[in-house]
């Protein structure tokens, strides 16, 4: 079994691709939420039940295909720290990693698919692959799906479908997501229209860590709110159209705007390449704010092409706990930001070397 | 035109239209047989049904299961009340025990009522079977009806034989 240490040290396979797809759908994810029949769901079952239900589901997932030198652990052998990295890498959700007894997630090297036991649902099942890639996320969660239902009794009824935790996963338990970043949009104030359209046709926007959670960095979440009425291919279908439109809209805002504004667009990109480069301290909602800027005007050839894949990476490594496990330590808020700051100059420091070297003797 | 009320010749003032059963009702009525009727109230609008006589909506999510809910979920001791105050369940027997609760939220948090998607395949072959027991068993009976002994022995033997292979996808 794979460490976690080892874990952290490689990213994701959906983290490294890079391409024209990757300009504004960066990843897609889909989870199916599964339960045992006729056991108590996590939220209310007693702790031994819990542990039974984890017990029961650990061993059958280490055996998967792909899985065996995969990185597997009860979530209360974690500490808070390791947790929050993984909801970072979005490998476990916020909700699962407050929850720690009976509690697991299953994960494969390349960090495609992420299983997690004694979440909301006794099983979710996550796959997640680069730019607008629904279907084949969707793929390679059913043939998990598949693979267990031979060996599980899952909690079906014909009519209903699965039968999940909260009534708003009914049906297929499945919630399909695309991570898209759209500066475009939000520059030329096209945004709000945007997502009020997208919530029109009943598809759920969210920040960058789901439910609940503040766009920072220009990142939204696109995914399906109903779940119950509708098949899988057809929800996937409706959902990639969408996705879609709205890439070629954001696409469509960063022409018209590099050619109706490009002062402005420059101004924004270049103050953001300013501040990162030479900034010392800076926090993660500043940092995510002008990676995006800096990513933009990368995809815009304004700044060098690279610098997608190290903003990309970036927007990843600069999160609280990702920090502090490079670190090696907890660390204080003000403590976090002077370390941001350096990480992010050194990641840039080849494709944009700051004129004026003002590092003196402090580090 | 004065529109007068339904009810008690008054002037009407409220209009009240309903779909039920996919036929259009309308009805017209004053301030004052408004009120006592509920219509005014939104919560009162299922008084007003009853009132009016018009049928209850078909519980049309409550699917193979009865339409009822129970105060308590015998299979996990979760009750009506958890689940009205937290919005989840507290296992999968609930949504029999409050499918009454549960199918009236069904229509806002989904676009259907009914699961079309995927389901275990050992589950679509266990529902092909009694789908086709089913439709024997109707067979079966107008045969003997019918005096047609001879074809209800076969369907009889055809029944047993489906009967055995159900148990084995099941077990």
């Amino acid at each position: 079994m794979m460490r976690f240490a080892t874990l952290l040290k490689h990213p994701a396979d959906w983290m490294a691709a890079q391409n024209e797809e990757t300009s504004v759908v960066l990843t897609s994810r889909v989870r199916l939420a599964r339960n045992i029949a006729h056991a108590p769901f996590p939220g209310w079952a007693r702790k031994k039940e819990r542990q039974a239900v984890r017990e029961s589901l650990q061993g059958k997932l280490e055996s998967l295909p792909g899985m065996k030198d995969g990185f597997s652990h009860e979530l209360s052998d974690l500490d808070p720290l390791q947790k929050q990295v993984l909801v970072e890498r979005h490998l476990i959700s916020r909700e699962q990693a407050a929850r720690s007894e009976g509690s697991g997630s299953v994960v494969n090297r390349k960090q495609t698919l992420s299983l997690m036991i004694n979440e909301e649902d006794h099983l979710r099942i996550q796959a997640i692959r680069p730019s607008l890639q629904l279907k084949e996320a969707y793929k390679l969660a059913h043939s998990v799906d598949r693979k267990l239902e031979g060996s599980l009794e899952f909690a079906v009824d014909p009519k209903l479908g699965y039968l999940t935790a909260c009534p708003t996963n009914l049906g297929t338990g499945m919630r399909a997501s695309s991570m898209l970043h759209l500066p475009g949009l939000v520059l030329s104030d096209q945004i709000g229209q945007v997502l009020k359209g997208i919530n029109k046709l009943g598809l759920a926007v969210r920040g960058l860590y789901g439910e609940g959670t503040e766009s920072l960095g220009n990142l939204y979440q696109i995914s399906n709110q109903s779940t119950l009425g509708e098949s899988e291919e057809a929800i996937l279908d409706r959902l990639t159209k969408v996705i879609g439109d709205v890439a070629r809209y954001e696409t469509q805002a960063r022409r018209r705007l590099i050619v109706e504004d490009p002062v402005m667009v420059k101004d924004r990109i270049g103050r953001a390449a300013g501040t990162l480069t030479y900034a010392r301290i800076i926090t993660s909602k500043e940092a995510l704010n002008h990676l995006s800027m800096l990513r933009l005007g990368a995809d815009l050839d304004i700044m060098p092409g690279e610098l997608v894949e190290i903003c990309d990476r970036l927007f990843m490594e600069t999160q609280p706990a990702h920090l502090q496990w490079s670190a090696g330590k907890k660390l204080q808020p003000e403590a976090r930001d002077i370390l941001r700051a350096q990480m992010i100059r050194e990641h840039l420091h080849s494709s944009l070397p700051p004129a004026i070297d003002i590092s003196g003797k402090e580090n | 035109m004065l529109m007068k009320c339904d009810s008690c010749q008054e002037k009407a003032t409220v209009f009240y239209t309903q779909v039920a059963d996919g036929k259009l009702k309308k009805f017209v009525l004053c301030e004052a047989c408004a009120q006592a009727k509920g219509i005014t109230d939104p919560e009162g609008l299922l008084m007003a049904e009853e009132l009016l006589g018009a049928a209850p909506p078909k519980p049309e999510a409550a699917g193979v299961f009865p339409f009822e809910s129970q105060d308590k979920c015998k299979g996990c001791g979760f009750t009506l009340e958890d689940f009205r105050k937290v919005g989840r369940l507290g296992c999968p027997d609930c949504y029999r025990a409050f499918s009454g609760e549960i199918s009236q939220r069904l229509p806002s948090m989904h676009k259907g009522l009914s699961h079309t998607g995927y389901i275990p395949e050992g589950l679509v072959k266990q529902q092909a079977l009694r789908y086709e027991l089913s439709n024997l068993t109707t067979q079966l009976e107008s045969a003997v009806s019918e005096e047609n002994y001879e074809e209800a022995a076969k369907i009889r033997d055809r029944m047993e034989e489906l009967e055995k292979g159900e148990e084995a996808v099941t077990s």
